[in-house]
């Protein structure tokens, strides 16, 4: 096993130097992880599967979702073909139906990957609970997909589409654009260069929720509005009347919908913890929150995720807090200056950055001005999140967020509202075999049941 | 307090206040001595549940075990009454052990019922209350009483009949109730928190000591086995070095994350809704809905959200909650506090929050953290626990020391608890909590939770509802707030001043 890790390891170095910072990832991921990730860098044309674009050509990409944030990532694929646009919601999608008037308008997913067959690559922006069925979707037929974070709303659904772009090989990035930032590779290089010295706990905070939770079903029903396919909307959830509480924006706050401000968040926020400290599988988790009800999501919550020791960084205790709660102020930092997103806390010193690992200090600030900053050994991501992406549709290196990456980070992060199903408890995770060890009922939540004719 | 037979010859004691200063010194001091002759249980209950709060804060650190004197030190003249033989002190409406005091229940509807059952062995001479309805059941259960509305009315009324005053309403009249009891020289027992702001809490331990007369605040928990007990593990080092402990509280105590209702129907007849409001800004009577949905007036019981009335669940539990860790590690003010909740609403406290103060070496203890949670929130759950054993109840405190951890008056995991045993016990029962304060009222020593302990921990409490009133300027500002507790003095913030004293309306004054 370990000849066979070194194998991968030079031909990993080879086939990817631009993100060799998931290179020592790989190295403590578990040995079937391994080998299918082994697959990743056979080149695409011994092994067929998606078209074979050159980088001199353009992609034709396909949006789902193609209103609101989807709206924003075909615009930064602009340069491509955009030749078809999907969105249950004519209203809200016409915006962009109206900029790209060569693209086909589709409102069923299922239908345009059934019947366009000119799509190579296809963005998918629709609310978390259809990322996983149209992203599945787009991968079985060999198109490359960009879905919007979270990746899934559950940790199956994650493991699936990990497991899936492996097989279908085709180029993967989720929309966790600040891992394209420059803030991300420096903490990285200055948490192994030794800056805080070994880190044991990461706090993390957002002032998301932004949207109504901690409410229950509205009793009165609405007229579905004009041009809105609410059955396509509802998709793999269990059908229930429309309402304007969760469409078209405040489908975050609901359980069958969406994942509240950890699932919306956290994938930035946990990203540069994710790569600087090397994270996998958690060994559990634990949350507690105002009152949870079957409907939304809390108002206001703090999951605490345990991870093991990796190689020889020690085991890390990564504590989340939303809705308004934040973790204790850093004594390191001065006052008047103001607390920001996340806290790295290690065991020689202290390091705070952004929501999207932006804008990285060693505090107090006399620490970072001391700090003789390591050469920049990592290299970076040139142009957009999305025009990373596809480079690697194009045959390039896999994208910085890759569902290898990504994929794994997704289930951690959802891990959280699991536990919230679960409170007053420390789940145990066995991530290899996605099991709760010591709470049969939680693993009732790791899996969604999808409406019939949703399944893949 | 078991002790208070055997220390002091039990009867014939008086809470005298009109006597020549000379006489009350020379007779403390042969007591003092007589008393602190080897008393070593005593002495233990004087470190422990001595009234006297956060002494360090007089500059004197905390030995563990103080003399009663060193202790007492600013209530030691107050102390002294309480020893002063009723004969020699003997006026016409003291009473000794052997009488019963007169007693007037001022806020009687809720908890002022259950108050007033525990002290019933005592005359029950009137009762008060703005609401006629919800006190209707109580008015009956006592027919002998003399019925009022107005507490000013019948302080002026029934004055001369009144030992002792049981005020059990809402938050925002407790100081302007129990401080008119007071400088008519009636004992006092007044329900948690011991006042809506600090500057009230201030005044009322100070008023009580010039007036010394005897206190109680409503925390029964301090007279409990549970705090006796956390106290002793603690002191025997049971657990090492605390720096942290960690408190919550996961209680529906009133609807929160409202604004100012709307819907303003008549007030009922049976309420006089201007004395209810008493000294707090007049606004219309209303309803609004709770947890259910279901509207609801703010009396009864709805009240203690709203800033105007209530201190939010921090003041509804944390004065039972933190007392145990107060005795237990000593503390006094602390030197900062921050807060972060589920939303700052200038209306009513927050769904959800966290408090966490910082305090001052003490002694030999070292400096402490002090984390509040309440909404549901709670600290993470601490590997001792065993797996499935449910982490706390909806409410305790975690104790994490150097040497182990302790959740509320037990070690933790099980198996440390059984091979620990019992800390030896050094410190003295009581009687039961009402009935300390009955013992006081008839010259008995200071009950557990008098005002001179009460006062203070009702501040600390109260300044963790600053924070959280704060907690948007201090997170935009980048700020812990600084608080200088002697001075009641927020240091690096002064718009958070604004808090510390309540404006009254007018016809309202301490």
């Amino acid at each position: 096993m370990k000849e066979q890790k070194k194998i991968f390891k030079q031909q990993d170095k080879k086939a990817c130097p631009e993100r060799s910072r998931r290179i020592t990832r790989r190295d403590f991921m578990g040995g079937a992880a391994a080998a299918a990730m082994a697959f990743t860098i056979v080149p695409r044309h011994v092994l067929g599967g998606p078209r074979n674009v050159p980088p001199s050509e353009k992609l034709n990409i396909a949006s789902i979702g193609a209103g609101g944030m989807g709206a924003s990532n075909t615009n930064a694929c602009k340069g491509e073909n955009i030749v078809a646009l999907c969105d249950v919601d004519e209203d809200r999608a016409r915006e962009t139906f109206n900029a790209f008037p060569n693209a086909k308008k589709w409102k069923d997913f299922r239908k345009m990957l059934d019947e366009q067959k000119d799509i190579d690559a296809v963005i998918v922006a629709t609310p978390d609970h259809v990322h996983a069925v149209a992203a599945m979707a787009a991968m079985q037929r060999g198109k490359h997909v960009y879905v919007q974070k979270p990746l899934t709303r559950t940790v199956w659904e994650a493991r699936m589409l990990t497991e899936a772009a492996r097989k279908y090989k085709v180029a993967t990035q989720m929309g966790n654009q600040g891992h394209s930032g420059e803030g991300v590779s420096l903490i990285c290089e200055w948490i192994w260069d030794g800056a805080i010295g070994p880190v044991r706990q990461v706090d993390a905070w957002t002032n998301r929720p932004i949207w109504p939770q901690g409410i229950d079903r509205p009793k009165e029903t609405q007229p579905v509005p004009e041009g809105l396919d609410w059955d396509l909307w509802i998709g793999p959830s269990p059908w229930r009347p429309y309402h304007s509480c969760y469409a078209p924006f405040n489908w975050r706050g609901w359980w069958d919908f969406g994942g509240g401000a950890l699932a919306d968040m956290a994938c930035h926020l946990l990203d540069p913890v994710f790569s600087a400290l090397k994270l996998g599988y958690p060994s559990s988790v634990e949350a507690c929150a105002t009152k949870v009800n079957n409907e939304t999501f809390p108002l206001a919550s703090i999951v605490r995720l345990e991870f093991p020791a990796r190689g020889d960084m020690p085991p890390l205790k990564l504590n989340w807090y939303d809705g308004g709660m934040k973790p204790p102020r850093p004594e390191e930092l001065e006052p008047g200056r103001k607390m920001t997103s996340v806290v790295f806390i290690g065991d020689k010193g202290k390091l705070m950055c952004g929501e999207y690992g932006d804008n990285p200090r060693l505090i107090p600030e006399t620490k970072m001005k001391e700090y003789k900053r390591p050469p920049k050994t990592l290299p970076r991501v040139k142009g957009s999140h999305e025009q990373n992406w596809i480079r690697a549709c194009k045959g390039g290196e896999p994208a910085c967020s890759n569902f290898d990456y990504s994929g794994p980070m997704t289930e951690a992060v959802v891990m959280g509202n699991l536990a919230l199903r679960r409170l007053d408890q420390k789940l145990l995770w066995d991530g290899q075999n996605m099991k709760v060890t010591n709470d049969d009922k939680a693993n009732e939540y790791v899996r969604p049941t999808y409406r019939e004719g949703w399944a893949w | 307090m078991g002790l208070v037979n055997g220390v002091f010859g039990g009867t014939k004691r008086s809470t005298k206040r009109l006597v020549p200063l000379f006489v009350i010194k020379r007779i403390t001091m042969q007591k003092q001595k007589k008393a602190t002759s080897g008393c070593v249980l005593r002495r233990a209950y004087c470190a422990a549940f001595s009234p006297r709060f956060g002494t360090q804060q007089s500059g004197k650190p905390h030995r563990g075990f103080l003399s009663r004197r060193e202790l007492m030190s600013s209530v030691a003249a107050a102390a002294a009454f309480t020893i002063v033989p009723r004969h020699v002190l003997a006026r016409s409406g003291q009473s000794p052990p052997s009488e019963k005091l007169n007693i007037a229940g001022i806020g009687i509807g809720g908890r002022g019922a259950g108050d007033l059952d525990e002290v019933g062995s005592e005359n029950i001479v009137a009762l008060c209350d703005v609401d006629e309805k919800y006190a209707a059941g109580v008015f009956k259960q006592y027919p002998k009483a003399k019925k009022y509305c107005d507490f000013r009315v019948m302080l002026d009324k029934e004055g001369k009949n009144i030992d002792a005053v049981v005020i059990a309403t809402p938050d925002h009249s407790h100081a302007v109730i129990a401080m008119t009891a007071i400088k008519l020289g009636k004992h006092v027992y007044c329900e948690k928190p011991l006042t809506h702001s600090i500057w009230e809490a201030r005044q009322l331990t100070e008023a009580a000591r010039k007036a010394k007369v005897a206190t109680q605040l409503g925390n029964q928990g301090q007279a409990s086995e549970a705090t006796r007990l956390v106290c002793e593990f603690i002191r025997a080092g049971a657990i090492g070095q605390v720096r942290e402990v960690h408190s919550w509280c996961n209680r529906y105590i009133s609807p929160r994350g409202l604004d100012r209702p709307k819907d303003t129907p008549p007030v009922p007849e049976t309420l006089d809704w201007d004395l209810w409001l008493g000294p707090a800004p007049w606004r219309p009577y209303a309803k609004f809905p709770d947890e259910r949905g279901e509207l609801v007036p703010y009396c009864p019981f709805n009240w203690r959200g709203w800033w105007d009335f209530g201190t939010g669940v921090l003041g509804d539990i944390g004065c039972h909650q933190l007392d145990p860790i107060f005795r237990a590690l000593k503390l006094g003010y602390p030197t900062s506090v921050e807060a972060c909740c589920s939303g700052v609403n200038e209306e009513t406290a927050p769904l959800a929050s966290i408090v966490r103060y910082e305090f001052p070496a003490r002694g030999d203890l070292p400096p402490l953290t002090l984390a509040w949670y309440d909404g549901g929130l709670m600290p993470p759950r601490p590997a001792e626990l065993e797996d499935g054993r449910r982490f706390g109840d909806a409410d305790d405190n975690l104790y994490v020391g150097d040497k182990g951890k302790m959740l509320g008056h037990r070690l933790i995991p099980e198996s440390r608890s059984k091979e620990y045993g019992k800390p030896p016990e050094v410190l003295p029962r009581s009687p039961g909590h009402h009935k300390e304060w009955l013992l006081a009222c008839k010259g008995g020593k200071p009950a557990g939770s008098n005002f001179d302990w009460a006062g203070p921990l009702t501040e600390v409490v109260l300044l963790g509802n600053i924070a959280v009133r704060m907690s948007q300027q201090l997170y935009e500002k980048g700020l812990k707030l600084y608080y200088d507790g002697p001075n009641m003095k927020v240091t690096n913030l002064p718009e958070a001043n604004k808090y510390i004293r309540d404006q009254y309306r007018e016809g309202w004054t301490l």
